[in-house]
């Protein structure tokens, strides 16, 4: 197979290296930027950990995760506040938003094994939720079989 | 009766069978010896003929409520209706994997049907093929088996997730397993080709189909997965970046890439590498994907190493990597292009301009997803990837590939001059300049939604430009109407129209994606009677009804939703609690129309009937499923041509397809 006398041509060579180059920088800057946009990349703590926290850092949303305390979930209208615990601290959480089904099912069937991410601040006292995402049971059930 | 007694057995035969047919079709392969490597073939089929035993024997268990075995009784309940009872199959991880084997193992058996000599490819597409299906087989017997045995048989099972009790659910993940097992046989085709150095485009000819089809399962096994998300989970969203969702995106991703190149290649012998690479690409990442969705890396990034499968599934994934670059590594010499760019402005760089598109919102896509993963393993530190990452890099790569979709077709192969150029794109400019202004004189302000409104309008007149180019020519040659003239264009041309008419489809879902931009969210805790407002509606909580049947209590809130004081739908969302399960489950209730949805969900009842009510907005979001059903009459176009005959020598030149409009 015979090389194409094109690409041995330096000068278009060159070109294709510099035109390859500048595609890629385009990409890692628009990587690069995206991550920076607010809430993109948020860090993931323990109650442990996010209890630490000073509460002036309160405007970047973090996210925690812990097992929900039992007996201690309360709903009133749309706001709901229940603790989360990682084995040493528990935590408060509290959210407007509403709670996945799963939640509930895990709740009303008294399960003390439900593991939530939430997604929010810390206000020093409690963390202020917009957005709680829980653990599937069936996929609890399956793992522990 | 059942026959779940004969799955294993059925397994270890098929277990057996396949590490005969790796090792005849290697032998075969090695030493050129037609009779060993058919002797590997046939070892193929009879294995997949077993393991499609085990399959059926999963089935027959989970129909006759076999509760002995443990997936059955984890995944199904005697009061589960028919449908779900199959959706059992693949609703559990072992169950799954047995699904993917079945049509791995069928996938191959079809591909290789016709017995072929040493010399040709087959014979390494069946080592290779042998060699997926084996590792498959291993993880059936042993982290993954389906057919582990209960001591103490339950009277009934845990039934199957309500969650995945959704019509969708019957089909999205047979079609996602449909697009991520076929691309095997255009994977092991190419590993093939390197193997043989028979790199010339035949086998691209061979497994177009095959590429096709896959890609068509695939693409629209996401919609489905999205318009279950949609009508099922309830946060008035389709898409939420979550790992699996993403999973299934990157394979499909890389594989439009491949898809787009592989013309360049066969038109003008052009980006060997780079087709290699991007279908090794997409197969490896159709097999992160289902790791990645089975090894309880998902729900948290802890449990990384944990699963029983993730041990299994890291080191064949590198294999394959390291073994398929070092392949196309080993074959460079004879992977050099026959042709270069001519121009700048052509055909050709067009699609390159495509490649680079799809392979950097691949890794953009990627990247986010494993980033957790290389921050805790390099750091210590525990990050997330939200949905604002994927968003602010997908939507710029994803507005310049729709312009890329009505541009590319526009300009012709090797070179054009700038003026026949111009007067190509000016009617469509008119219209993406129309699409701008009048929004925008209307009261529009997203930038982001003007620049897709004027891309999709930019691209559709382009489209039906060609349309109406491509049946001019039947019109006028042979005196037929419009619409005959078009569907003589389309008929003869599948391959060009198919793919425009998939093309239209993509242009109506990115204007049901810009249409989010305007979405609006409200949500009210209502007392029976109390209303709430959302964009131009007001919705009033009539009252709950309760209901009452075998599988589940029903709760239903009766809603009003009027617009300038007249009542325009009722909604009937429900919650209610399915008794086997004991679990709580949404039931949405979309008005849904061109304009717009109107999508309400109830997410708590209290005891006095009150209800937590939230409702949504979602303009355009219609034109997504549309759209998609316009891809899927694409589809059928272009998977309706004649396979190609495959060349019985390697083909010395590129053929050129007719073209209907000569340029």
């Amino acid at each position: 197979m015979q090389p194409a006398p094109a690409s041995a041509d330096p000068k278009r060579r060159a070109k294709f290296w510099i035109g390859g180059g500048v595609i890629l920088l385009s990409l890692v800057a628009l990587v690069g930027w995206a991550m920076g946009r607010p809430n993109s990349t948020s860090f993931f703590y323990t109650p442990s950990e996010i209890v630490e926290l000073p509460a002036t850092a309160g405007s970047e949303e973090y996210r925690v995760n812990g097992k929900v305390v039992p007996d201690t979930v309360q709903r009133d209208g749309l706001r709901t506040s229940f603790d989360i615990s990682d084995g040493a601290t528990a935590l408060a959480v509290t959210t407007e938003q509403p709670l996945p089904d799963a939640f509930w099912t895990a709740m009303a069937n008294g399960s003390s094994e439900v593991e939530v991410v939430a997604r929010g601040r810390y206000d020093g006292a409690a963390f202020q939720a917009s957005e709680v995402l829980a653990k599937c049971p069936s996929k609890f059930k399956a793992k522990a079989a | 009766m059942s026959l779940g007694g004969l799955g294993r057995p059925a397994l270890v035969a098929a277990f057996f069978l396949m590490a005969l047919a790796v090792g005849f079709s290697l032998w075969g392969a090695l030493r050129r010896k037609n009779a060993a490597a058919e002797a590997g073939r046939r070892a193929l089929t009879a294995g997949a003929g077993f393991v499609g035993v085990a399959g059926l024997a999963l089935v027959s268990a989970l129909f006759a409520h076999d509760f002995s075995l443990e997936y059955v009784t984890n995944y199904s309940s005697r009061a589960l209706s028919r449908g779900y009872t199959m959706a059992a199959l693949w609703g559990g991880m072992e169950g799954s994997l047995l699904f993917w084997t079945v049509l791995l193992t069928l996938f191959a058996a079809l591909a290789l049907r016709r017995p072929g000599g040493t010399t040709s490819m087959r014979g390494w597409a069946t080592v290779v093929l042998s060699g997926i299906s084996l590792f498959f087989l291993l993880l059936l017997l042993f982290p993954a088996n389906p057919f582990r045995v209960l001591a103490d048989v339950p009277a009934d099972g845990n039934g199957l997730n309500p969650l995945l009790q959704s019509p969708g659910m019957l089909i999205h993940p047979p079609l996602l397993y449909t697009g991520f097992v076929a691309f095997s046989v255009p994977f092991a085709f190419g590993m093939a080709a390197l193997a043989t150095k028979r790199l010339d485009g035949n086998w691209l000819k061979q497994t177009r189909r095959w590429t096709l089809f896959a890609w068509s399962a695939l693409s629209i096994g996401i919609v489905l997965g999205g318009a279950w998300a949609y009508t099922e989970l309830g946060w008035g969203g389709y898409w939420a970046w979550d790992p699996v969702e993403n999973a299934s995106f990157m394979p499909w991703l890389t594989a439009t890439a491949y898809l787009h190149s592989v013309v360049i290649q066969e038109k003008r012998g052009m980006f060997k590498v780079w087709n290699l690479s991007l279908i090794l690409a997409t197969y490896v990442l159709a097999v992160f994907g289902t790791f990645l969705t089975r090894s309880g890396i998902l729900s948290s990034i802890h449990t990384f190493t944990e699963g029983p499968i993730g041990r299994w599934f890291l080191p064949f994934l590198a294999a394959m990597l390291i073994g398929g670059l070092a392949m196309i590594a080993s074959r460079l010499d004879a992977l050099k292009s026959k042709n270069s760019f001519d121009s700048l402005l052509s055909r050709e760089s067009a699609f390159l301009a495509n490649n680079v598109l799809f392979l950097a919102a691949a890794f953009a896509v990627l990247w986010g997803t494993i980033y957790p993963i290389l921050m805790e393993a390099v750091s210590g530190v525990r990050v997330a990837v939200g949905p604002p990452f994927f968003n602010s890099v997908f939507i710029p790569i994803g507005l310049a590939l729709i312009g890329l979709t009505g541009l590319g077709p526009l300009i012709a192969w090797r070179r054009m001059n700038k003026k026949a150029f111009f007067r190509m794109v000016r009617v469509p400019l008119i219209a993406g300049a129309v699409a701008v202004v009048a929004p925008a004189a209307a009261g529009v302000r997203s930038t982001g939604a003007l620049i897709a409104f004027a891309l999709c309008a930019f691209t559709f007149t382009a489209i039906i430009g060609e349309f109406v180019r491509g049946s001019r020519v039947h019109r006028s040659r042979e005196q037929l109407g419009w619409a005959s003239a078009l569907g003589r264009a389309l008929m003869r041309n599948r391959r060009r129209y198919g793919g425009y008419v998939v093309h239209l489809g993509v242009v109506l879902i990115v204007l049901g994606f810009a249409g989010s931009a305007f979405r609006v969210e409200r949500s009210a805790h209502l007392a029976q009677g109390q209303a709430m407002q959302v964009g131009d509606y007001t919705l009033r909580y009539e009252r709950l009804t309760r209901g009452d049947t075998p599988e589940k209590q029903i709760f239903q809130a009766n809603i009003s939703a009027s617009r300038g004081g007249e009542v325009v739908e009722t909604l009937e969302p429900q919650r209610n609690l399915h008794k086997v399960q004991q679990q709580f489950q949404s039931e949405v209730a979309i008005a849904t129309g061109p304009v717009e949805d109107l999508y309400v969900v109830v997410t708590a009842i209290d005891p006095d009937g009150a209800a937590s009510v939230r409702a949504f907005v979602n303009p355009l979001t219609w034109w997504i499923w549309m759209g998609a059903a316009l891809m899927a009459v694409g589809m059928s176009v272009l998977l309706s041509e004649r396979p190609a005959r495959p060349a019985p020598a390697p083909a010395p030149a590129p053929v050129r397809r007719p073209a209907v409009a000569a340029r």
